[in-house]
């Protein structure tokens, strides 16, 4: 079922409250909204079923999202020095209500910048939330990209999608 | 080496010519085409191979390229086919890449049936397997694939097949692609440097050491990138082997920054299906094989421990894929898979935590040896030891440049 406007509109502040932590690099606030057994899924092939059995581009757990982000915000990563920028565009927002959880979806626009290259990816994101009071945790997101599986492969990552 | 070697598109062209159209190159594994008319596409070189099964059970390879007009005639990855007909106007060939039929042939006059027998999609030159793993070569003439294996080599393919409970693996799970925009050599040479980890790769290190497990056993991850965190001593004393033909390999290290080997349940379980089936000594010597790459010339990485295997395609003099694949053990439980697909995502997919920092090198050293202020790459050291080369000597980056100088001369 559609979820009512106000509470369209309260995800949709909070899918955009996320989208800046990751962008303003605030990743332990980032990693708050996540539940502690959240997953944080970006599927290597088109419409892919399942994590376990087939490969991803991102497939964690919040602890391995923390020891990942961990190296980024404390050390000198060579991939991330000098630091990326990026953009988490986010439209086409749409809320649907289950049984005590939330899905949202999304069309995301990812803009990086870095070493004199922007580069772009869109995809598709879902989330499933569960109200905590005013506010949401995000028990999973996952991030389809249109050319997740692209024959020539991908410059690395550094920031999650 | 001189920085022309990494940065001239001429001497790009001279390897593809004389170093990958002429050695073994891996195409992939029997499992991916068991029944006739399998098939999966691959690349030599920057030829476009397609691998099918034909009617009577053998293998070919040939290349993706309709014998007409040059379309490609394959434009899926893997699959199963009666035939292959071209898309652009239906010549048809059968799936040991022969001519089936042209539409109104008769236009090219009486004799078109008899030529038609050379106008099969054009084979590889030689095709050739080892325990499932199937190689190719453009070359029609040369050594065969188990001499330009070795012994060595060819204990590692035999490794990743024992490890299987069942003596059989089967390539599953997808692959990644990674690119970075430096030269093939640059990941050959860094595949066997064992005095870069600990420096390089010291953000994910500490970041592991800071990670609270919560009284849970790591996760294989955690592993992966904490074992990079040895000590450059432990590195330096890791036993490392340059091969006859540019080949070589390095031990294990993987537990080795741990504490001590920790059994988890999973492994408890697969060493004691091992045992029920080998007897405990015979499995103890199948686990105890402890080597980490074991490296083929040009590109193939094969590790028996992790069941997985990266492969090399050069793009251009400053542009390579490394692709990733994984073998799920026959036979063995169910985790492990799941763990070596867990790994990979890790390790050798685009978001890696460790690879991406060396192809963040990768490119630096390529923009500098571009420029052409820097002209030698120094690749000295342990020189003066290379009869007792251990863990952070040179050897085997110079083995394989002794082998890129003999192909290159032929």
């Amino acid at each position: 079922m559609s979820a009512p406007f106000e509470l369209w509109h309260l995800v949709q502040q909070f899918l955009f409250h996320e989208a800046r932590l990751l962008d303003e690099r605030r990743f332990d606030e980032w990693l708050a909204l996540y539940a502690p057994d959240a997953e944080y899924w970006v599927p290597y092939a088109w419409q892919q079923a399942s994590p376990q059995d087939h490969v991803s581009l991102f497939y964690e757990t919040v602890a391995l999202l923390r020891m990942r982000l961990d190296r980024l915000q404390r050390e000198l990563a060579p991939l991330d020095t000098p630091q990326a920028r990026v953009n988490h565009h986010l439209s086409n927002i749409t809320v649907e209500q289950g049984a005590g959880e939330l899905t949202a979806r999304a069309y995301l626009l990812f803009v990086e910048y870095r070493r004199d290259e922007q580069r772009w990816f869109a995809g598709r994101a879902a989330w499933r939330l569960r109200a905590e009071g005013d506010a949401f945790r995000i028990a999973a997101k996952r991030v389809d990209l249109l050319n997740a599986d692209q024959d020539a492969g991908h410059l690395r990552f550094a920031i999650p999608f | 080496m001189h920085r022309r070697v990494y940065t001239d598109p001429a001497v790009f062209e001279q390897e593809m010519a004389r170093i990958f159209r002429r050695a073994w190159l891996w195409l992939g594994h029997e499992s991916r085409v068991k029944a006739p008319g399998d098939f999966f596409t691959a690349r030599m070189a920057r030829e476009r191979i397609i691998v099918a099964r034909h009617g009577d059970g053998r293998l070919h390879a040939f290349h993706n390229r309709c014998s007409h007009r040059g379309a490609e005639v394959c434009a899926a990855a893997q699959g199963s086919a009666k035939s292959f007909v071209c898309p652009y106007h239906a010549w048809t060939y059968r799936t040991d890449g022969s001519l089936a039929s042209v539409p109104l042939a008769e236009a090219y006059g009486a004799d078109f049936k008899a030529r038609a027998a050379g106008l099969g999609l054009e084979p590889v030159a030689r095709l050739a397997s080892y325990r499932g793993f199937i190689f190719g070569s453009l070359s029609p003439e040369g050594e065969d694939l188990d001499s330009f294996l070795g012994a060595e080599v060819r204990a590692a393919f035999d490794n990743l097949v024992e490890r299987a409970p069942d003596g059989e693996v089967e390539m599953a799970g997808g692959r990644t692609v990674q690119r970075y925009r430096g030269n093939w050599k640059l990941q050959m040479e860094n595949s066997i440097d064992l005095l870069h980890p600990r420096i390089l790769h010291r953000s994910a290190i500490d970041a592991a050491d800071r990670v609270d497990h919560g009284g849970r056993a790591p996760s294989i991850e955690w592993d992966i990138v904490k074992s990079n965190g040895l000590t450059l001593r432990e590195w330096d004393g890791l036993r490392i082997a340059a091969l006859p033909r540019g080949h070589c390999w390095m031990g294990g290290f993987l537990t080795k920054a741990i504490d001590e080997e920790r059994e988890s349940p999973v492994q408890k379980r697969y060493r004691e299906i091992m045992e029920g089936r080998h007897g405990a000594e015979r499995a103890r010597q199948i686990l105890a094989f402890d080597r980490h790459n074991t490296i083929v010339y040009p590109g193939l990485f094969v590790n028996s421990r992790l069941a997985q295997i990266r492969q090399l395609q050069p793009v251009s003099v400053d542009c390579t894929e490394q692709h990733g694949y994984i073998f799920r053990l026959k036979g063995a439980p169910a985790e492990m898979f799941e763990a070596s697909v867990r790994m990979v995502n890790t390790n050798n997919s685009p978001s890696s935590i460790v690879t991406s920092d060396d192809h963040e090198i990768f490119e630096r050293i390529q923009q500098s040896l571009a420029t052409g202020a820097f002209e030698w790459v120094d690749l000295s050291r342990g020189l003066e030891r290379e009869a007792d080369a251990e863990g952070t000597n040179e050897l085997p980056m110079r083995n394989q440049h002794r082998a890129w100088a003999r192909y290159m001369q032929q």
